[in-house]
């Protein structure tokens, strides 16, 4: 199968336009008004162009992809050839992206991840849009059937489901517009707004002795500032309403798929036996008014590392409960309740945050000293928020050992409760830095394959008692191993 | 447990001299350049290479101390590390493979490191350095066995993906 036609033009253009700035800006400073290099610079432009849409015509005519019983093979290349085989079975994510362009064209883009390698296996740019839905509904359903095979199901089971799944699936979500309003509102980053605060202790004495401001100059700054974190807070709601515009999440057999977006569209699929954690996520403005969202995650990627930015949640929004009940569908985790870390961990927290606060004084200090004189002093404020600061973060951490889950939880401005099945695991690190050590404190980490942990920081229990993290990470390993090998209780090891 | 080869010190050693070299010559310019610093930048890079040097030999001394393995039943347990003590707990039914590698000082006092990969986020997280060539093929060859057999006869829980 070929690329659409149509992908070559698409293709031209949106490469031109990152190209064009720098042409018309270097090409205009460079002739300078001088009608003759003008004239060659115009020539240049027209030369690059051809040379483009030759590139990419090359690039359509010698790109070739099939599906076939049990792969996907891609050959592509112009100069260098590249012949990809991708076997089913080991495909995570199918992505279609639509952009606006493409949406009036009728093209998609789709994206296909396994677990190996860095980037995104298969790409294609672009593709017919009924051929990518064809495509995403095919790979899904030879994958089931490679899946069903291997695992060697009973025969009845894998009849009935092959008749169960409509292509359309079941509905288990759907984001109404009150909700995408809410998510937006809610979904503003607070630690933003407490930077501007901090900031502010340190700016408000420098200009305030400087600049002898009227009363009515001190309201316009105030209001400045205020239409300024307005205008923040409006912009990032915006952006999350046209990202999550009209969100459905179905579930089409043994895979979940969600579509959303305004203006460009994206479709993707999770294929729920690839699941590797759950994790239940509120900020400091959802957690006040109940919300939560929930964010699934497979090796393939991480939802949220995709290069659209930000979160890709398979839930945005919805009343706790309900995302909890909807994750529990997903992966059948028991209920828990975190337990937090020893109380001494709370007074190490003090002592770390007054560190963190000794480090701004001293930090403005010399800057007062070496550069330009502020009143470093004021900084000594922060100082008192050392104790509130530990007590939060002390009062969101913990975690739970449940049968088949380890549950862990951490961070104030944006909480998140990770659910990581004990057969997910791949490896147990207990680590204790000389910090903890004068505490006998110390923390273990249940790394998996999802490559999330890499930017939301990984599934931890934080700061236990050292002799307790000992035990739990020889709990943790014991519960792997029986996961695994389906054992139970009976074979233990030491 | 098992301990290292003490030789691997010198390879930590060497290394850390290496980058004693570069505080140095970076102490030497800020000296050179600002005007505040009122010694001979020769001084200050010597003193900064020195003072570097000094705190990376104890550092690799501890550093031997507190390393050491076990290839156990079921897992591969690994504790290491001075300011971090890090204890890695790695099932063999978790191992996607195994590297031997040996660089060019390695190789040279005969020396060998072991790499363990797993799919998990820290894919090559767990290397075991400086084992006797003989033994780190040993070591490899082991764990290449251990992470075949251990292998689920039945089910995909095995599939670490």
């Amino acid at each position: 199968m070929k690329l659409h036609p149509l992908s070559i033009p698409v293709r031209v253009v949106s490469r031109a336009v990152g190209v064009a700035w720098a042409f018309i800006f270097a090409g205009f400073a460079f002739a300078g008004g001088d009608p003759v290099l003008l004239s060659g610079v115009v020539v240049l432009v027209v030369l690059a162009l051809a040379v483009l849409g030759g590139y990419e015509v090359a690039y359509h005519r010698r790109f070739e992809y099939e599906l076939t019983e049990d792969s996907l093979d891609i050959s592509s290349g112009v100069f260098s050839r590249r012949e990809r085989e991708i076997p089913l079975r080991r495909v995570q994510n199918v992505d279609v992206t639509r952009s606006f362009v493409a949406r009036l064209l009728g093209l998609a883009e789709v994206d296909v991840e396994t677990a190996g390698g860095g980037g995104t296996e298969a790409n294609l740019r672009f593709v017919g849009g009924e051929e990518a839905d064809r495509l995403q509904e095919v790979i899904r359903e030879k994958r089931a059937a490679l899946q069903r095979e291997d695992s060697g199901a009973a025969e009845t089971d894998a009849d009935a489901e092959t008749e169960a799944p409509a292509v359309e699936g079941e509905t288990l979500f759907e984001l109404s517009d009150r909700d995408l309003l809410l998510y937006g509102a809610l979904s503003f980053d607070p630690r933003l707004a407490s930077g501007v605060v901090a900031l502010a202790t340190f700016l408000a004495p420098t200009f305030g002795d400087r600049i002898s401001l009227s009363g009515l100059g001190v309201a316009a700054v105030v209001g400045l500032a205020v239409v300024a974190a307005l205008g923040l807070w409006a912009a990032s709601a915006v952006a999350r309403i046209v990202q999550f515009y009209g969100f459905r999440l179905r579930r089409v057999g043994d895979d979940l798929r969600y579509e959303r977006g305004l203006l460009s569209r994206r479709d993707g699929t999770i294929p729920l036996s690839k699941l590797q954690t759950v994790a239940v996520e509120e900020n400091l403005l959802m957690r006040r008014w109940g919300f939560a969202s929930l964010a699934v995650e497979t090796a393939g990627y991480a939802p949220g590392s995709q290069p659209s930015g930000g979160s890709e949640a398979a839930i945005p929004i919805a009343p706790r409960e309900d995302v909890l009940s909807l994750a529990r569908t997903l992966e059948p985790f028991h209920n828990f309740e975190v337990e937090r870390p020893p109380e001494r961990a709370r007074k190490r927290y003090v002592r770390r945050y007054l560190l963190a606060g000794v480090a701004v004084v001293a930090g403005g200090f010399l800057v007062d000293q070496f550069l330009t004189s502020v009143p470093w002093y004021a900084a000594a404020v922060l100082l008192l928020l050392a104790w509130p600061a530990a007590r939060l973060s002390y009062r969101h951490r913990g975690y739970d050992l449940g049968p088949d889950h380890v549950v862990t939880r951490a961070g104030f401005w944006n909480r998140s409760t990770r659910v990581v099945p004990y057969r997910r695991v791949q490896t147990v690190i207990r680590r204790q830095t000389v910090f903890q050590k004068r505490w006998r404190l110390a923390t273990v980490v249940f790394d998996t394959a999802g490559s999330r942990s890499i930017s939301a920081g990984d599934a931890a229990a934080l700061d236990r008692d050292a002799e307790e993290a000992d035990s739990l990470a020889a709990e943790v390993r014991d519960r792997v191993l029986a996961a695994v090998y389906d054992r139970g209780d009976e074979r233990r090891t030491d | 447990m098992e301990r290292l080869d003490s030789r691997v010190r010198f390879i930590w050693f060497f290394r850390a001299a290496v980058g004693s070299v570069f505080a140095g010559g970076l102490g030497g310019v800020a000296a050179a350049f600002v005007d505040r610093i009122p010694v001979s930048p020769f001084v200050a890079g010597g003193l900064v290479f020195a003072v570097v040097l000094a705190l990376s030999a104890v550092h690799v001394v501890l550093r031997y101390r507190a390393w050491r393995f076990e290839v156990r039943e079921d897992t591969l347990y690994i504790e290491r590390g001075v300011l971090v003590n890090v204890r890695t707990v790695v099932p063999y039914v978790r191992v996607q493979h195994v590297d031997a590698r040996r660089g060019p000082i390695e190789r040279a006092l005969g020396l060998s490191s072991v790499v363990v990969y797993t799919a998990g986020s820290r894919g090559a997280d767990v290397s075991i350095p400086g084992l006797v060539a003989g033994r780190a093929d040993d070591v490899q060859e082991t764990l290449r066995r251990l992470a075949i057999e251990s292998e689920p006869e039945t089910g995909d829980a095995g599939d670490a993906v």
